[in-house]
């Protein structure tokens, strides 16, 4: 039997998605001054008009719901999901202003594939956006990437118990410390310090490279920020092809690797443990299967002879597998080349990759590292006990952060959100592919959205079917928040409607 | 559900519909100024490989000169004579080439296209590399000849009346909002509390 909410529930829910929506009103203050830095007027009544829109939102739920409730755990999936939502719709009010979306429900995508670090776009004419509107492009990519929650956590949520819930809600169950809000600032912690480190090198290396030095360090910043939070913005609209050097390629790898690890590792070496790296079961899932898609990859293009040597073979190679099954989406060849150059196995390679994903608990998408190898792991296990006599125990464990024994509610768990996760990569193939395109390309397209990596074969455009659009907003939401926070805001919209009283 | 919140719900679905659909920039874009435009490059990059080609295009960024050489990037799309803050009609993504030439050439760019600036137009000679050897497999044009089409100049973008007027009256709004909200201990009724 489900229930209907009461109003208690309603106003819990609407005072701390008031909280997460005034968190990005104050984020927008950024990309305001960056604009008032530069003159850039226009954009700067933009963001006025943006920041004004999340204050009314935020200020205005925190007088109609006033409560002194905490969170319970259905609250806090409904919070964490329902203020993506939110956020998407006030937060798409600079692009939108700009001139430069075709319509508000394109503005709405960029805004979904930034906060979920997905990296696809459907912004017009990036090459003359303002600054102050390529840092809130940024900006939010690499919020996105920490968590809106965790930000909200950190500032405005003043140590709430009910808090972790919807920090679990957003996808990110790793407490590295006794108290949620102490775990959200160690996440800055860290990465404010790559932030740092990051941009700086971005930056040194730009100049290098013929930059000038504003332009070096906003394109380091930014460049960061895309690959940090493996969301794959990048200011000009030829991604990191622009740079045109190894040196610039070599640490966004590194960047989008580190960015792509699970905060629990980052906080582990952090605290001494530099063994981890090589234990955990999710560096060592992510390293063979990135070895064996390049190795696909690798082996296909140098059979077409696409590249003229095996240095350019391997360095445009393992760029873009690095970038996929990160799940970052930085490119250096053009959308259209995956098509006209890879072909189909490089294309399969790719969604492969990016299929997989990175680590739990970072900023990366797709099915993750672990899950793949707690199946894996199964798997092995299932062999030896049918190889083993009958009166055998057969155990196994893996190792992430500490030996955890395998049990069948460990391997549940994997396969349930695996499954869930293969259900919405055909869903987006087949309704791409019913549209009218290639189904390698709509598969492609389809998992690079749905993993979040936002890599892009030329699918994805302004001129895409609506309902593609509406299809891939929702698959980078549902693949983001790892499905559980959706299904229960649908089950709690259901609830409203159907529920007993 | 009762038939007062059956039309709440279908005056926001109805709502939602109208916004997200009835918001689209009409117009016709800019045409290509070239036979072998970046689109058909990249489309058909073995026909044209190793070949001489023209191609023109607006500077954008800027030229990043390393020794004698230089990048730059053209683009050839429907924002290369106007940009959309101009009143350029949105006509897709932005389109063009990365180009290597000799860096005296390219220091005679004056503007380079970006918020601020409409860049020059220019015309390059050159040779096109679907994979270029020297450049990592980089997909560019090495070009040996450069002309300035149409000089590049400063981009307008003045703030819109009918914006500011919003941006006004809802960061009033928003201040009365935060002011209550700070005060409502003082004015407003007992906050409610929870089971």
């Amino acid at each position: 039997m489900i229930l209907r909410p009461r109003k208690e529930d309603h106003l819990v829910i609407g005072r701390y998605t008031g909280k997460v929506i005034i968190g990005v009103g104050l984020l927008m203050v950024i990309p305001l001054i960056t604009s008032i830095v530069f003159q850039e007027w226009d954009t700067v009544v933009d963001f006025v008009i943006s920041i004004s829109a999340c204050f009314i939102f935020g200020f205005g739920t925190q007088l109609v719901c006033r409560t002194e409730r905490d969170l319970n755990w259905s609250h806090g999936l409904v919070v964490a999901s329902g203020s993506w939502i939110v956020a998407t719709i006030l937060g798409a009010l600079p692009h939108w202003l700009s001139g430069h979306e075709g319509t508000y429900l394109d503005a709405m995508f960029d805004l979904m594939s930034g906060y979920t670090t997905t990296g696809l776009y459907l912004l017009q004419d990036l090459d003359h956006i303002s600054y102050g509107l390529n840092m809130w492009r940024h900006l939010l990519t690499y919020a996105g990437g920490q968590g809106i929650v965790v930000i909200a956590l950190t500032f405005l949520f003043k140590g709430t118990a009910g808090a972790y819930k919807v920090y679990v809600g957003e996808g990110k169950d790793e407490r590295l410390l006794p108290n949620v809000v102490q775990t959200a600032r160690a996440i800055w912690l860290v990465s404010l310090t790559w932030l740092v480190v990051g941009t700086i090198a971005l930056f040194a290396t730009g100049l290098a490279l013929g930059q000038e030095p504003v332009r070096a360090f906003l394109h380091g910043l930014w460049v960061f920020m895309g690959a940090w939070s493996t969301g794959g913005f990048a200011p000009q609209s030829y991604n990191t092809f622009w740079f045109h050097s190894l040196t610039y390629e070599t640490i966004c790898i590194v960047i989008m690797i580190a960015g792509s690890l699970n905060f629990a590792l980052h906080w582990a070496v952090w605290t001494g443990k530099r063994k981890e790296i090589v234990k955990n079961v999710e560096t060592i899932s992510f390293a063979i299967t990135l070895s064996l898609t390049t190795m696909i990859a690798t082996f296909w293009l140098a059979k077409s002879g696409v590249y003229p040597d095996a240095m350019s073979l391997f360095r445009k190679v393992f760029y873009q597998l690095a970038s996929g099954h990160t799940t970052t989406g930085f490119s250096t060849i053009y959308s259209r080349a995956f098509v006209t150059q890879w072909g189909p196995i490089g294309l399969i390679a790719t969604t492969i990759a990016m299929a997989i994903g990175a680590s739990a608990a970072s900023t990366a998408g797709g099915i993750k590292g672990i899950r793949m190898g707690v199946m894996f792991k199964a798997l092995m296990q299932d062999v030896r006990t049918a190889i083993s006599p009958e009166s055998a125990v057969v155990r196994s464990k893996y190792h992430h952060i500490r030996d955890v024994a395998l049990d069948d509610g460990i391997v549940r768990t994997a396969m349930t959100i695996t499954i869930a996760y293969i259900g919405l990569y055909a869903l987006n193939a087949v309704v791409g592919t019913l549209y009218g395109y290639d189904f390698v390309q709509a598969a492609f397209e389809g998992v690079s959205a749905a993993s979040n990596t936002g890599l892009s074969c030329g699918v994805t455009s302004p001129t895409m079917p609506a309902l593609m659009k509406l299809l891939y907003i929702a698959a980078m939401w549902m693949g983001r928040l790892e499905f559980m926070s959706v299904f229960a805001l649908i089950g709690y919209a259901v609830a409203i409607v159907r529920g007993r009283k | 559900m009762t038939r007062a919140r059956r039309i709440v719900v279908w005056a926001v679905l109805l709502g939602i519909a109208v916004v997200l659909s009835g918001c689209e920039r009409q117009g016709t874009p800019q045409a290509n100024p070239n036979k072998a435009s970046s689109a058909v490059l990249v489309e058909s990059p073995k026909e044209y490989d190793g070949t001489t080609v023209t191609f023109t295009g607006e500077a954008i960024g800027e030229a990043m000169v390393r020794d004698d050489k230089a990048w730059i990037h053209l683009n050839d799309d429907a924002y290369y004579l106007k940009n959309v803050e101009e009143g350029a009609h949105l006509g897709g993504y932005n389109s063009g080439m990365a180009v290597w030439i000799d860096a005296s050439l390219a220091k005679r760019i004056q503007f380079f296209g970006d918020y601020k600036h409409e860049g020059d137009v220019v015309k390059i000679s050159g040779t096109f590399n679907a994979a270029c050897a020297e450049h990592g497999g980089d997909m560019d044009i090495h070009a040996t000849s450069l002309e300035i089409v149409k000089p590049g100049r400063d981009a307008q973008d003045p703030v819109r009346s009918w914006k500011l007027l919003w941006a006004l009256a809802l960061a009033l709004v928003a201040a009365v909002l935060y002011v209550l909200n700070r005060n409502w201990g003082k004015w407003g009724p007992d906050v409610q509390q929870g089971s």
